[in-house]
């Protein structure tokens, strides 16, 4: 499988005057084409950071960063200036926010906003785009798209602001979409809605998908791997199915206990006590030791580097769980 | 069946808990740059003003003290003699100082006074009172104020009480409504709720619940319109409405311009009461607009970030790249550079 | 809905005139307006009845003959007509005339301060959200600290001081023969322009620091929102995303503040008239004011408040134009 995505090594630093706020260290991601990789974290773990220093949209200042490799689509963008990031943007990568309300422009027309995707990217007269902007507001799934296309996003329902999202992310078929919380911002019944939507538009479209959340239904629901971020780190990579089969990090077992479940049949919610470190001051040893019932004295001295356990997964702890018997042994 | 809570014994630790705040209050705005500044040179200019006739040579109401006309700046007129009526130009500047202050603060703070009030009643009572008074908003809002407030001390008389009076009948306007949209998100807090559960009544809820949560912005509120005032008040003074009676920096300024200061080159008269206007003004805005941060940080016009991204010290940024490494932190490597001296420890900044 | 709207806005603003129009006339009448007993002292060789025959006299040639009541009606019924009464001054002029004779001359500096405020301003504002934390932006910040510290008139005074006296560009005091030569020629109006520098710039200071301060926080308001994050990773060109999302959006705020200004605009101006001897309505207001000509002050005040109420319902009305969302309530 092609791959879409190589990020290697990316750090993120915003100094302030409380300290430096060390938002991401040294992560690397790698997206295959057509692949679906989940983001998992808390807020505040760096996952947003993450997503939009791929798109290089962090500005400097406030950020500082740094990146060995930033390969999209086989070329490294790393150095690209901004007017060879902004051919790329929108065209080759696209990117959905969590709330829709205020990521659409609240004086202009939805149908304008999605017009000039088509303006810029495919070089469009103005009606020429309105007809492609019709046609890709048809293809979510909303109704009356002309007359809909002229509406402003105050006037539409949370649902149908987060499809004109859609189609505007999707109209010039870009090789990956970044999503950061698609769905966080809707009901229940509407999230599924969007992200079945979702889905389909990717797998159609052919495109990559990042998807950013901190919600495991959604992860388990469309997800092909996950990365799972604490405080800044990846704390473990895995195939969906065997993260969910065997989680080796505490803090991914902590999250995935933190999902009610129907079979459980003790009504217990278990959550992970404490709360994530503040990003000045982040402890020493592993991130998460002060938070984790397994923690040794290693973990308080050491930070454990992320090590392959299988050929396809990879997990930063010392005593990784599941297999934890055999490490001691 | 219901229990009673104690409302009294909350009552009491909410208010020593208030005071326990403006005291941290006063120390935050201590322990802010701009605050200190603020807060110095208010303190100045009290001392100035209660002291008038101990600082000041001469008394300049006194017509006995009068001089020859027109002095130049000396060691014993240190700005020299008015033209028009021979009068110590510094003596006239420390004594302005006490018109400035009492109409400016006393004004401040009756229009926190009745602002509060109004914009309390307005926002909590609802209905009838708040549209009464919010009409009344609007309605001052298109006045032109200080026309209105010359025909007002036209009609009313020009003693500095009336002067005050007019100026807070026509500035609690901004005030209240700011006010009011404050007591609207109170209204529905939970602590407001709880009481009103607890049957506790309106005047109660009121003065012991709503009105303790805008104190901040009174005290901002009464910073700001009390510089506002100073400088209506100087303005004034300058068309010669002011107080007939009194020595004021307006006053000066407009005698100033009458006497031939620009005429005979004196700039010093026409400069100092200016300085003391801006003096009185610049440090009474500083204290507020300092309030105004500390209570709400978004509003922060510095841009802070940009001033950390200058002086960061690039030796340091590069450490903590090199600690997120994943093998650097196996190992006590030393976080930060020893012996350069130029690293303070917490934020890399260049001392 | 958004009719609605436009037509209470418009009904709001009538009964906020009216109001106006009420307090303008009960307010002089707070202290003593007889005409009568203002114009003509009892003369030393005046007996009671001649002195009784001419107060009579007055009163009914300035209307004050009959109750309040009539008074207020009549006054009303005037003003239907464009008549603001009659004015105190010797030979009883009508308010409107006077009035009308200095509008002009008003206008002229309010406009041109109103404009240069407000081009100067904005672009100044949004140089400095660009260039955030630059030399640009800290010169805006500090010139806006301690400009708001500084009356007008101060200002105005150290212009005329140092421009006029010291430097002699401009002249530190108007042209007395200014408006009776005016004749629309090329040289009376180059005249016009050279008197009016120096109190257009003193009132132009506050303006433009001002409109840029509130330019520059809505554009950086503004740039902070999440849909310019949108407009971004849409790989828009710099240019589409500063003027097409982050100026347009910006200027509510702006349109707002511009109405509210407009207040403070034409009370400073009464005082740099008077700095500079201006022939407009502020120094006429002074002029009434100093002769307690009550008919002419109220005429001013209410000429002065319906500009007020009709700027701000225009800029309301324009805000209704550019945000789509006002629909229902008030803005404000």
């Amino acid at each position: 499988m092609k791959q879409v995505l190589k990020l290697r090594n990316l750090k993120v630093i915003f100094p302030t005057n409380y300290g430096i706020i060390r938002a991401v260290e040294s992560v690397d991601l790698d997206i295959h084409e057509r692949e679906c990789v989940a983001l998992v974290g808390e807020s505040g773990c760096g996952k947003s950071v993450t997503s939009q220093s791929v798109m290089r949209l962090i500005d400097s200042p406030p950020a500082i960063t740094r990146v060995d490799t930033l390969e999209f689509d086989g070329r490294d963008i790393k150095d690209y200036t901004p007017k060879q990031m902004q051919e790329i943007r929108g065209k080759e990568m696209g990117m959905i926010f969590q709330d829709a309300l205020t990521s659409l422009n609240p004086v202009m027309t939805c149908g304008k906003q999605i017009d000039e995707m088509y303006i810029r990217h495919q070089g469009l007269s103005k009606e020429e785009a309105r007809e492609h902007t019709v046609k890709a507001l048809e293809l979510v799934g909303l109704p009356e798209p002309r007359k809909r296309a002229n509406s402003f996003p105050h006037e539409l329902s949370g649902g149908m602001r987060q499809r004109v999202l859609l189609a505007m992310a999707f109209a010039c078929l870009p090789k990956l979409l970044i999503a950061d919380e698609p769905t966080t911002a809707l009901d229940v019944t509407i999230q599924a809605q969007v992200l079945s939507m979702l889905r389909n538009m990717q797998r159609g479209c052919g495109t990559a998908l990042l998807l950013v959340t901190h919600d495991l239904s959604v992860v388990s629901a469309i997800a092909d791997t996950v990365y799972v971020m604490y405080a800044g780190k990846i704390v473990e990579k895995a195939p969906v199915r065997e993260l969910f089969a065997t989680p080796h990090h505490p803090y991914t077992v902590g999250l995935m206990s933190a999902v009610p479940r129907l079979s459980d049949t003790e009504r217990v919610f278990t959550q992970i006590p404490g709360t994530v470190p503040h990003p000045t001051q982040k402890p020493s040893g592993c991130y998460f030791h002060p938070r984790c019932q397994y923690a040794t004295a290693e973990c308080k001295k050491e930070m454990p580097p992320l090590k392959t356990i299988d050929s396809n997964r990879e997990v930063r702890c010392h005593h990784p769980l599941s297999i934890r018997g055999v490490s001691h042994a | 069946m219901k229990k009673k809570l104690p409302i009294h014994h909350g009552m009491a630790r909410g208010i020593e808990k208030r005071l326990k705040n403006t005291g941290l209050f006063i120390k935050r705005i201590w322990s802010h740059k701009q605050g200190k500044i603020g807060l110095t040179m208010v303190g100045f200019l009290v001392v100035v003003a209660i002291f008038a006739p101990y600082i000041a040579p001469f008394n300049p109401y006194d017509v006995a003290e009068r001089t020859t006309k027109g002095l130049p700046p000396s060691s014993k007129h240190l700005l020299g003699t008015t033209i028009n009526t021979g009068q110590d130009i510094f003596s006239m500047l420390v004594y302005g100082t006490r018109v400035s202050l009492i109409v400016g603060v006393t004004s401040g703070i009756c229009i926190a006074i009745v602002g509060s009030i109004l914009g309390v009643a307005a926002g909590y009572i609802g209905g009838l009172v708040d549209s009464l008074v919010m009409r009344i908003v609007d309605i001052m809002l298109v006045i032109p104020t200080l026309p209105l407030v010359i025909v007002l001390t036209n009609v009313l008389g020009r003693d500095y009480w009336t002067i005050i009076l007019i100026f807070v009948a026509l500035g609690w306007t901004g005030l209240a409504r700011t006010i009011r949209s404050l007591v609207l998100v109170l209204k529905n807090s939970n602590y407001v709720k709880a009481a009103e559960l607890a049957g506790a009544s309106r005047w109660h809820i009121m003065i012991r619940h709503i009105l303790p949560g805008t104190s901040h912005l009174l005290i901002m509120s009464t910073a700001l319109s009390s510089a506002g005032i100073m400088v209506a008040e100087a303005g004034l003074s300058f068309l010669g409405l002011g107080d007939p009676t009194a020595i004021s920096w307006g006053k000066m300024l407009a005698e100033a311009q009458r006497g031939g200061a620009l005429l005979f080159g004196a700039w010093w008269w026409i400069l100092t009461p200016g300085i003391g206007i801006f003096l009185a003004v610049f440090s009474f805005m500083r204290l507020g607009i300092v309030m105004e941060e500390i209570m709400n940080p978004r509003m922060q016009r510095s841009s802070g970030v940009y001033k950390v991204f200058k002086n960061l010290n690039s030796a340091y940024v590069e450490e903590v790249f090199n600690s997120m490494d994943d093998y650097a932190k196996i190992g006590v490597t030393p976080a930060f550079e020893h012996g350069k001296g130029e690293v303070t420890h917490e934020t890399g900044l260049k001392a | 809905m958004k009719n609605t709207y436009v037509i209470k806005r418009i009904f709001y603003s009538l009964f906020v005139f009216v109001v106006v129009i009420t307090l303008n006339f009960f307010i002089p009448r707070i202290g003593v307006v007889d005409p009568a007993e203002r114009y003509y002292p009892p003369q030393g060789n005046m007996s009671e009845i001649e002195y009784e025959i001419i107060k009579q006299v007055t009163r009914k040639q300035y209307g004050f003959d009959v109750s309040t009541w009539q008074q207020y009606l009549n006054y009303l019924q005037g003003l239907s007509k464009g008549d603001l009464g009659k004015s105190f001054r010797p030979g009883s002029p009508a308010v409107i005339d006077l009035i009308v004779e200095r509008l002009p001359w008003t206008l002229v500096l309010s406009v041109s301060t109103l404009l240069i405020g407000l081009i100067i301003g904005v672009m100044f504002g949004v140089v400095a959200a660009t260039k955030r934390g630059r030399w640009q932006d800290t010169l805006l910040l500090n010139a806006s600290t301690i400009m708001v510290a500084i009356p007008g008139f101060f200002i105005a005074l150290m212009l005329s001081f140092y421009l006029g006296f010291e430097l002699e560009v401009f002249p530190a005091y108007t042209d007395s023969n200014m408006v009776a030569n005016f004749d629309w020629s090329l040289a009376a109006i180059r005249t016009v322009a050279y008197n009016a520098a120096l109190p257009v710039l003193s009132m132009a200071v506050g303006s433009i620091i001002g409109h840029a301060q509130g330019t520059r926080n809505a554009v950086i308001a503004v740039t902070n929102e999440d849909f310019i994050l949108t407009a971004k990773a849409k790989g828009l060109k710099q240019n589409t995303i500063r003027y097409k999302h982050i100026l347009r959006n910006s200027m509510l705020p702006i349109v707002t503040s511009l109405g509210m200004s407009i207040s403070g605009l034409i009370g400073g101006q009464v005082v740099i008239e008077q700095v500079f001897n201006w022939n407009g309505m502020g120094t006429l207001f002074l002029e009434a004011n100093n002769t307690n000509d009550y008919p002419l002050m109220m005429g001013i005040m209410l000429l002065l408040s319906g500009f007020t109420i009709l700027a701000i319902l225009i800029t309301d009305l324009v805000y209704v134009l550019l945000d789509p969302r006002v629909t229902v309530g008030d803005k404000r």
